[in-house]
């Protein structure tokens, strides 16, 4: 059963960090740890479609390598190839049944532990833009309550893409997107540099940068690119 | 499966350095924009945060003007864009608030006959080393399709002149540079891990990881997985050492 006290509680929370210089990667993973605590998923990823309609992940309720990896495994076969290509939702309460469909998808799925799976389409206007997924450990089927606010959750990632609103004049989607993506990819340097440097993991580093970044009233991905240009001192990134 | 657009501008700027007999060269990747573009000119110059910037190459006298311009006035598209590390479209020089926000540069390049510039950033998350600058002797606005284009020439730009690197680490360079199409977080973590393993910088990091997929024949993300996993260490005086240990 839906808690709506939680649900209401949530909206108002992304609604809040929603704001004129908001920061998208952390905003991306808030929502993704929201997917998790509300909707009982045991992983939630944001994915968006680069200029190739390779889908990449801009967000996850964990930052380690297995799970990125379980993203970006769809590209060649999966619910979220799935629900990009058609636009519609995809839910899959036991990937027992699956194994056909997505031979190695449902076993790399089931080998990190997860039996259910659920992906909704990112749309803006016409076109999708990418999906959000969802994993659960226990099969069983999907609370019909929980899709439409999943589906709700989804929009408000897709929003938040064009929130990004950068200090120059293009407001053209596919270069906004891209810009997206270039900054994932710069968080991605920055974890690896710290968690080589620290001997701690890519999701202890990734914490470590948002906390600093939280800290500090920065946006992460300006923390991130400062810690590997060696442009600032960044004391205390790591205590 | 159809063609990733990323294969077909691959495509597009072998055929320019085949023309030319010669390896796959940042000045290909320009010539090719142009072609299938409805620009003029195209043209690359080399940035860094500390400001020792350069032309790189251009096609044609407007283009070389426009890099010239820039780098030395300071400002413009391209300077912007590098900046910003996004994109700066400018359909029409002309518009007022162009002027105000560049007012040295707009004149000086409506003068040398542009009208239309647009600057896209060469970048991989940090690895920032220049800017792509397309320009149009009238009015002219990219569609979703030539943006995107656009955007995938910058990419290839990018890689193509971080491959001239490659080779100045003797690298055998007999591999085709890996197409990024498929991209994998890996790739970015373990470049970042290279920054710490060898003591260099972002940029420094990512050519050595290609270089070494490119003199053992082994793919990039291979290679990638290999040291997130720690499978694969680099040092900065030895060559790099496996661990088989959990293979």
């Amino acid at each position: 059963m839906m808690d709506e006290r939680l649900l209401a509680k949530t909206f108002v929370e992304l609604a809040d960090t929603l704001v004129a210089d908001f920061d998208l990667i952390d905003f991306l993973r808030l929502l993704t740890d929201r997917c998790v605590g509300m909707l009982g998923a045991s992983a939630a990823g944001v994915l968006l479609a680069d200029r190739d309609g390779e889908l990449r992940v801009m967000a996850a309720s964990d930052e380690q390598v297995r799970l990125l990896e379980l993203f970006q495994l769809q590209n060649d076969e999966g619910p979220c190839l799935d629900c990009y290509r058609t636009g519609t939702p995809v839910a899959v309460p036991d990937l027992c049944t699956e194994t056909a469909r997505w031979p190695r998808f449902a076993a790399r799925a089931q080998l990190h532990g997860f039996s259910a799976v659920q992906a909704l389409p990112m749309r803006l206007r016409d076109e999708v833009v990418g999906a959000l997924n969802l994993f659960r450990a226990a099969p069983g089927p999907f609370d019909p309550m929980g899709t439409p606010i999943a589906q709700a959750l989804a929009d408000v990632a897709t929003i938040s893409l064009l929130q990004q609103r950068t200090t120059q004049r293009t407001t053209v989607l596919n270069e906004q997107l891209q810009t997206a993506l270039n900054s994932r990819v710069l968080i991605e340097q920055a974890k690896g540099k710290l968690a080589e440097r620290q001997g701690i993991d890519m999701e202890q580093a990734f914490t470590a940068l948002r906390s600093y970044a939280r800290a500090h009233n920065r946006r992460l991905i300006d923390v991130a690119r400062a810690f590997i240009d060696d442009t600032e001192p960044l004391a205390d990134l790591v205590s | 499966m159809p063609t990733s657009r990323s294969s077909r501008i691959r495509l597009l700027v072998a055929e320019q350095a085949a023309r030319r007999g010669a390896r796959v060269g940042v000045m290909d990747v320009c010539t090719a924009a142009v072609a299938s573009l409805p620009v003029g000119g195209a043209g690359v110059s080399v940035m860094f945060r500390t400001g020792a910037s350069h032309p790189l190459c251009s096609t044609d006298d407007v283009s070389e003007q426009l890099e010239e311009l820039q780098l030395t006035l300071g400002e413009g598209p391209c300077v912007d864009a590098f900046t910003h590390g996004a994109a700066v479209l400018t359909p029409d020089l002309r518009t007022g608030e162009l002027q105000d926000c560049w007012p040295v540069f707009a004149d000086a390049a409506l003068e040398s006959g542009a009208l239309a510039v647009f600057a896209l950033p060469l970048q991989i998350g940090a690895i920032s080393p220049g800017v792509l600058d397309l320009y149009a002797p009238v009015p002219v606005r990219l569609d979703t399709e030539e943006l995107a284009d656009a955007l995938a020439f910058a990419d290839l730009a990018t890689l193509v002149l971080l491959d001239t690197r490659i080779d100045e680490t003797g690298a055998s360079g007999k591999g085709q540079s890996e197409d990024l199409g498929g991209y994998r977080a890996e790739i970015s973590q373990a470049t970042g891990m290279l920054t710490v393993q060898l003591g260099v910088g972002i940029e420094e990091a990512f050519v050595r990881l290609r270089a070494h997929a490119y003199a053992h024949g082994r793919r990039l993300t291979v290679v990638s997985a290999d040291v997130v996993a720690g499978r694969l260490r680099f040092s900065p005086d030895a060559e790099p050492t496996r661990s088989d240990e959990d293979t």
